[in-house]
């Protein structure tokens, strides 16, 4: 078995099963945890809590207009890599592909010089990302491990997926098994680190849009 | 790869960059005597590259046809000193197909060791006395 | 018509002067991507040299390599290499049978002691003590050992002797094993593929015969100048892949407009030969240009790659019952802890 095999194979089956257990496992105990009776009566004229919550994950689409100048950078820079990330990840044909063997799910893919561009705009809107997190006094200060690590098997497999589109630094064959398991590695850490956002982002901004629209915030 | 074509545009040619390379290699030829090979095969050219190549080369004075482990063709263009080779191999593929910048192919030459034993046969056939043409073959009767 | 004569004279003989040398060298010099001087270099190598004395050896294997290296008749450029060497043991080949083949064996290890090639093709079954493959009474492993002693260089000649091949997938009911999984001690050199490019095969025996050394391989053991390139970056259907048209059956539209096969399984981007380039049947096609994607027969262990209609991209292996298992095993931790935590909650409410 070299090492694309193992990639293909065992690395990436783990992988997958690994996250579909984490997802399950954090989602589930979050759901089922039920939230606290609150006792106090809902102000008139609020949104329902379905409603508020949409409104809430609308709002926060972009900053308060207060801070909105202050927050410039990480507002235009965050949504250029998850967007980029987005086109990348569903967009590439290889990767509908992965999607397609493993659920018979498909849909149609964008060309291949978009998606390489995409990625290099991704990979360098990650890296001012770090700069800005190691630049800014506060931002260091409030940064764990988990912020970092959480950034670096973000932007392992855009590297080395560029690199591997792109021929550079190994054999094609070399250079697509260590793309694989760099998203393997993505796929083992995102239940359990910040990357967890990507499942709970609206849910927790849907639910805190609830309970502050009750209280007619 | 006309469908190539019609896609994407006009795009600019292989065969021309390939004449500037030969035309440098004429120079040099030219003025230090120098020697170049270039080998058609090893290049990503298509059929209408090479149409424009022979069309832009044309014809010169020689022609030769060789008969050595299969078919040659050696052919001077209009350019003197550039030498169109190719050769032939199983069910008359072109096997090699290159563009010589030389005053005189080598595969035309004779080599040394051909000439060397040449030299010794023709001895060896002039020293023999020539039958008279009546008693050429007596199995005949 | 002795045997020392150089190939030069031999070929003299037969009324074929220098200029052969010349045009096959070139041939083969292009092939291989060698610079002018390099090719005019192995002519006059290959003049010099003397006929070279190959034993070749057939293991478990399906006659297969050797179909393809004698595929082409009557005086060509390709056919030059049967002029070169000298074929002293071949049982496919051979006129002769039984014990009077093993003597022509051991008399031409015994006259070219240490000069030799030893061609193999078939992989080499080990167990149960080797007996799934025997000839004249003897087994692979012993007849492979035997023969190798004396040897310059070995050739490992299609996948089954380079890697094991189809002998050697999966489940290996013969303990099959390749060439250098045995002979350590000698150079080898692996021409891949099921079966190899004839002019790899040839183009291979020839530079050894012209330069008595061994040319630079890959990190398989391939020589350089046929399995440098992957077949997708040189194949012709690669603009298709830039811009995102592939085939998606066998059978399409994309199919027949000739589109990329990566959808349906080619390897080509990570199998190394030449086939995209050199082609085959005198440069007639290849599989791709025939309408199916690359197998990748030139890699090891080509048989067990998860399939050959599944994507490269693909996962393979039993991904759904591994994540199937994995999402309740999930959902029931998630939930027992929500339990856990809920229980503690009411309790501490009620404390």
């Amino acid at each position: 078995m070299d090492l694309l095999d193992f990639a293909r194979g065992p690395a990436i089956n783990v992988a997958m099963a690994v996250l579909v257990f984490g997802v399950l496992w954090r989602l589930l105990a979050i759901v089922f945890l039920g939230k606290p009776v609150d006792r106090t009566v809902p102000r008139l004229g609020t949104p329902g809590p379905f409603m508020a919550g949409v409104r809430e994950i609308a709002r926060r689409m972009v900053p308060h207009p207060t801070f909105a100048f202050a927050e410039r950078f990480a507002f235009f820079n965050g949504w250029v890599f998850h967007v980029g990330l987005a086109i990348v990840v569903f967009g590439f044909r290889p990767h509908i592909l992965f999607v397609k063997n493993l659920t018979g799910l498909s849909w149609p893919a964008l060309p291949s010089g978009v998606i390489y561009a995409v990625g290099a705009i991704t990979a360098l809107s990650l890296t001012a990302a770090l700069i800005k997190r190691l630049t800014s006094p506060v931002q260091r200060f409030i940064s764990t491990a988990d912020d970092y690590v959480s950034w670096l098997v973000t932007m392992a497999p855009v590297v080395t997926g560029l690199a591997a589109v792109g021929h550079v630094g190994a054999r094609y064959e070399t250079l697509l098994a260590i793309h694989i398991l760099s998203v393997a590695v993505l796929l083992i850490w995102l239940p359990f680190g910040k990357l967890f956002h990507a499942v709970l982002v609206f849910l927790s901004r849907a639910t805190t849009g609830a309970f502050l629209a009750r209280r007619g915030v | 790869m006309s469908h190539h074509e019609t896609v994407c545009g006009p795009t600019p040619r292989l065969a021309d960059a390939v004449l500037a390379e030969i035309a440098t290699a004429l120079a040099r030829l030219a003025e230090a005597d120098e020697e170049t090979t270039i080998d058609l095969k090893s290049l990503p050219l298509g059929p209408g590259d090479l149409a424009h190549l022979a069309e832009t080369l044309g014809e010169g004075e020689v022609r030769c046809d060789l008969d050595v482990a299969g078919r040659s063709e050696v052919r001077e263009t209009r350019f003197a000193g550039v030498w169109w080779i190719r050769h032939f191999g199983l069910d008359d593929t072109v096997a090699v197909e290159e563009i010589a910048v030389t005053r005189l192919p080598e595969i035309l030459m004779s080599h040394p060791d051909d000439v060397a034993r040449a030299a010794k046969a023709l001895a060896e056939v002039a020293a023999r006395p020539a039958p008279l043409a009546d008693e050429e073959d007596p199995s005949r009767g | 018509m002795a045997d020392f004569a150089t190939l030069g004279d031999r070929l003299a003989d037969f009324g074929v002067s220098r200029r052969a040398f010349l045009k096959y060298a070139s041939w083969l010099g292009s092939l291989m991507a060698m610079t002018p001087a390099a090719s005019r270099a192995m002519a006059a190598e290959l003049a010099k040299a003397r006929r070279q004395s190959v034993i070749w050896l057939s293991f478990q294997e399906c006659t297969g390599c050797t179909e393809a290296i004698t595929r082409s008749y009557g005086p060509t450029l390709e056919d030059l290499i049967f002029d070169f060497i000298s074929l002293d043991y071949h049982h496919t080949l051979m006129a002769v049978s039984g014990e009077a083949i093993e003597h022509a064996r051991k008399e031409a290890m015994a006259a070219n002691k240490g000069k030799y090639i030893v061609a193999v093709d078939g992989a080499i079954p080990l167990k149960d003590g080797g007996i799934y493959s025997t000839s004249a009474g003897e087994t692979n492993l012993a007849m492979l050992e035997e023969t190798c002693k004396d040897a310059f260089a070995i050739i490992s000649i299609g996948t089954c002797a380079a890697y094991g091949g189809i002998p050697k997938a999966n489940p290996n009911p013969t303990g099959a094993v390749s060439v250098s999984d045995i002979i350590k001690d000698k150079p080898i050199i692996n021409i891949p593929g099921c079966p190899p490019i004839p002019e790899a095969m040839t183009g291979t025996i020839a530079y050894l015969l012209a330069f008595g050394k061994v040319p630079e391989l890959d990190h398989l053991g391939r020589p350089k100048a046929f399995f440098g390139d992957n077949i997708h970056d040189r194949c012709y259907r690669r603009p298709f892949y830039e811009r995102g048209q592939f085939a998606k059956s066998f059978d399409d539209e994309g199919a027949r407009a000739g589109w990329c096969l990566y959808e349906v399984g080619c390897k080509g981007p990570v199998t190394y030969n030449a086939c995209a380039t050199t082609k085959w049947n005198g440069g007639t096609s290849f599989p791709i240009q025939s309408g199916h994607g690359c197998l990748g027969c030139s890699e090891p262990d080509f048989w067990d790659k998860g399939g050959f209609y599944v994507p490269l991209s693909g996962s393979v292996g039993p991904t759904a019952k591994l994540i199937g298992g994995a999402a309740i095993a999930g959902a029931v931790a998630g939930v027992a802890a929500a339990a856990v935590a809920r229980h503690r909650k009411s309790s501490l409410n009620k404390g």
